[in-house]
């Protein structure tokens, strides 16, 4: 990159945030999905700007001259949404990381986009206040990543994803305007809600630089069950006449047996290894009600052929129970190298369906899939167990993960439910949206980046 | 070495980005390439031949405390530090070490004698080089000679603890018998927290063996990628305590402690002879705290009155898991009133010698320690290991809270013994 362009940066943002050596900046060419670039899409500058200003004047550089700019949080995407490329300007907007206010009265909160998503929900539930979100990277996730992809959670059953909570946003966009879209009241029609069409647009659009967010009241308390089952297609059967019930858990977890075996041999917790399928409950809400509603999921389970139910009675006892959920990423992770989790999201009724078709599919490529679903909201989190260094294998993965989208958007599903689209995806968005889809979404990225600088090659794959 | 040896544990890591919460280091400098994910990954890039071995590369290596942060906190349990070591293994097989810690090392580790005689005489001529600092916690560089003017170190002792203590000390009644491991800490620099060692094994039935040709465990030349030296003073430690009729082998330094534990099976996997030796010593190896907390404190405890607060050094914390025994033992003391602080096992940022290479950027990490401590409200802070005691003495001094005493968990806990027995 030009040297006076470099200069120019570092006055912007100040010299000691921005990163120039080669080493510093070959490692913005992985995230944490299964993509890495390596030394041919090493980018040509790191900067970390501090306020919304140095934002706008770094962008409108930028798109003077044409460069690229892929913004980026915590990294912890898995779709490849800040992988970088050699022509590329990475800006992250982990310095940003204040929570501006929680208004008590109103129940929002505004806050910078390198708020850690963990954190920030520590602090509202001090205050008796709660975000729902979870996804599974909350801890160390930023809230402007969370907001760019959607992210989504185990906790979508009752509460909802991201999308659900964003009132309001100030952007930057691609010619280092401000605008502030959205408001700070429950509702407004005022024109386009441009809101939602930021909300997941993977840094495309613009670049987020305050979240006004929506909060609810911290529920007063949760029960946690597990029911076991010999059957897969029982257990994913039991999902839908969960609901059907008239209850909906906070979260519907699906383990399948190559889970529950890795788990158990990973953290002995006791799981059945022999089970072929375990589902782990959760409801929340007012502590006088949750008993009942527990009986009533239990019973369902039984009734579906759950070889046992476990009630937790006490907080300890809930928290073993999430122990096996919480271990289950690490614990397959120590079977194969290579860890691809996708998040085809179907309707709940097709669980069952698409659960068995996932299960034909790992046959006949002989590849290992898991199933770890939120179940909750039909997300199916199909798991390949795979080595990125076996050429052979990676063939049949991704032939594997084809026909997993097919029979995804034959079950009237989604290709992504939270993770997005990016670079993982991209080349499959016409599948689920059609051509005339394609383009009118080239047509508003045209019209709101004609340069093309915002997080190019993302998405819509130019 | 070669750096494929390093592939089979990187690519273990699933880049999730986990070790972003915990990386004391990161925190600082805010570059992905310091995060744990940004060094495992700049490994797989040599190994990949997308980067060169430099000295880029070789910084970036550097800047890690070893502190175990990210692999307690990793989903896959990549081991970290030790990829990092790893790599600063081969680059000291390739390129050497730097002057200073050559000199350390290579000179004065590998030779006991000159060591002891060296700081023997350091001890004499400090007093020239140094001045005392504030409440009397410890001494400042009076000229700049490698160590930053500003930073307050602990002397020298007059005379080390394995000279000046006997070899053989028993107890009656006897109900077992071990040998103390010192450690360069305690036997150089904090003599006193020998003394204390030992009056709490006697008051606890344990007759005590000091080898008086102990030495160095080898972890300052391990963690810096001196592979052949640490090899050496394994060796040497091993062969001193191996056939020694005792029950447990004590530390107190929980560095030194997971070095006897752990590392040893790592340093002198390839060393012929020594696989049984070193399962000896490791099953025996014990840090004080968790031998004492066994059985609890015997016998009778007089009154301390003292408002505490504790620090769980990350090699005895997350390296031994040693955790709730030096609480437990600490309560235990009358009058004694322990005062959790916020994040008790961050790191202090002393990371032994991380200290002396990068004294700023390890003296920002401490500065959260400290405001940890003060906010306790606490007269002592309390830790097992005495160079994050050095460190975070440096960091009281500095920041005008030298009113907090520092003292290791074995003082605080020998002041509930009247007698030395």
């Amino acid at each position: 990159m030009d040297s006076k362009l470099v200069e120019r940066l570092k006055k912007i943002v100040g010299a000691e945030h921005v990163f120039d050596k080669y080493e510093d900046r070959y490692c913005y060419t992985y995230d944490a999905s299964f993509i890495t670039v390596g030394k041919n899409e090493v980018p040509e500058l790191i900067v970390y700007p501090g306020n919304k200003e140095e934002v706008a004047a770094v962008l409108m550089l930028a798109n003077e001259h044409k460069i690229p700019i892929i913004p980026r949080g915590a990294g912890s995407n898995v779709s490849g949404g800040t992988i970088s490329r050699n022509d590329a300007i990475v800006m992250v907007l982990t310095r940003m990381n204040k929570i501006i206010n929680i208004d008590r009265k109103n129940m929002i909160a505004e806050l910078e986009p390198g708020v850690i998503t963990a954190d920030f929900q520590t602090q509202v539930e001090k205050l008796g206040l709660f975000y729902p979100p979870d996804p599974a990277s909350k801890a160390f996730s930023t809230m402007g990543g969370n907001v760019a992809e959607c992210a989504g959670g185990p906790r979508g059953a009752k509460y909802g994803v991201t999308r659900d909570y964003i009132l309001g946003l100030e952007v930057v966009l691609a010619n280092g305007q401000i605008l502030n879209v959205g408001a700070r009241t429950m509702k407004s029609v005022a024109g386009y809600d441009l809101t939602r069409l930021f909300v997941g647009s993977e840094g495309t659009l613009c670049i987020i630089t305050k979240i006004i967010v929506k909060l609810l009241p911290l529920p007063e308390a949760k029960k946690t069950m597990l029911a076991i089952f010999d059957d897969l297609y029982k257990a994913s059967e039991t999902v839908a006449q969960v609901f059907m019930a008239g209850i909906i858990p906070t979260t519907l977890e699906l383990l399948d047996n190559i889970y529950i075996k890795s788990i158990e041999d990973y953290v002995k917790i006791g799981l059945p290894v022999d089970a072929e399928a375990v589902l782990l409950i959760e409801v929340d809400g007012d502590a006088a009600v949750l008993d009942k509603q527990i009986g009533i999921i239990s019973k369902i389970c039984k009734d579906q052929g759950a070889r046992e139910v476990k009630v937790a009675q006490n907080e300890k006892e809930a928290e073993d129970l999430w122990v096996a959920r919480r271990s289950a990423f690490a614990a397959v992770s120590r079977v194969r190298p290579t860890i691809i989790g996708e998040d085809c999201t179907v309707p709940r009724d097709k669980i069952p369906e698409v659960v068995k078709k996932v299960r034909e599919i790992s046959a006949k490529y002989d590849v290992i899939i898991a199933v770890l679903g939120h179940a909750g909201d039909g997300n199916l989190h199909a798991t390949i167990l795979t080595d990125e260094r076996d050429h052979e294998e990676m063939a049949r993965v991704e032939k594997a993960i084809e026909e997993i989208f097919i029979a995804t958007l034959e079950a009237k599903g989604t290709l992504t439910g939270e993770h997005g689209v990016g670079r993982a995806k991209g080349k499959y968005l016409h599948l689920e949206v059609g051509k005339e889809g394609i383009d009118l979404m080239k047509a508003l990225k045209r019209t709101m980046d004609p340069n093309n600088i915002l997080n190019p090659g993302q998405m819509l794959g130019e | 070495m070669q750096w494929e040896e390093l592939e089979k544990e990187a690519i273990r890591c699933i880049k999730c980005g986990a070790c972003q919460t915990v990386c004391p280091i990161f925190k600082e400098l805010e570059a992905e390439s310091t995060v744990a994910r940004g060094k495992v990954n700049l490994i797989k890039a040599v190994i990949r031949g997308d980067v060169e071995p430099n000295e880029n590369f070789s910084e970036r290596m550097s800047w890690c405390l070893a502190c175990k942060a990210c692999v307690e906190n990793c989903p896959s349990g990549v081991k970290v530090d030790q990829l990092v070591i790893g790599a600063r293994q081969k680059l000291v097989e390739d390129k050497g070490l730097p002057f200073l810690k050559r000199m350390i090392f290579r000179i004065g580790l590998r030779n006991r004698r000159l060591f002891d005689f060296g700081l023997g005489m350091g001890s004499v001529f400090q007093n020239l080089l140094f001045r005392p600092a504030a409440n009397g916690q410890g001494m400042l560089p009076r000229l700049p000679m490698g160590l930053d003017k500003r930073r307050v170190l602990t002397p020298l002792a007059a005379k080390n603890f394995t000279s000046r203590c006997s070899e053989i000390n028993t107890t009656l009644p006897e109900e077992k018998t071990v040998a103390f491991f010192t450690g360069c800490m305690i036997n150089y620099v904090y003599p006193e927290i020998g003394d204390a060692v030992l009056k709490l094994l006697k008051n606890n039935g344990s007759s005590v063996i000091v080898p008086k040709n102990q030495h160095c465990c080898g972890t300052p030349a391990y963690i810096n990628g001196d592979l052949s030296t640490a090899k050496e003073l394994a060796k040497a430690t091993v062969d001193t305590f191996c056939d020694l009729e005792v029950d447990k082998i004590i530390t107190a330094c929980g560095s030194c402690g997971l070095a006897l534990r752990n590392e040893y099976f790592e340093i002198l996997s390839d060393e012929l002879g020594y696989k049984e030796k070193v399962e000896r010593i490791a099953e025996k190896t014990m840090d004080i705290a968790e031998y004492l907390a066994q059985k609890g404190l015997q016998g009778e405890l007089s009154q301390v009155n003292k408002e505490v607060t504790y620090h769980e050094s990350c090699h005895l914390g997350r390296g031994l898991k040693v955790r709730k025994q030096p609480r437990d033992l600490m309560k235990s003391v009358p009058g004694v009133n322990l005062q959790e602080m916020k994040d008790p096992g961050r790191c202090c940022g002393a990371a032994g010698s991380f200290s002396l290479s990068h004294y700023d950027l390890s003296m920002k990490i401490n500065k959260y320690k400290t405001d940890d401590i003060v906010n306790t409200g606490a007269q002592v802070l309390v830790t097992g290991c005495a160079a994050c005691m050095m460190h975070i003495k440096d960091g009281l001094n500095q920041g005008d809270n030298s009113q907090i005493k520092v003292m290791h968990t074995a003082e605080l806990l020998a002041e509930a013994y009247k007698k030395d027995k």
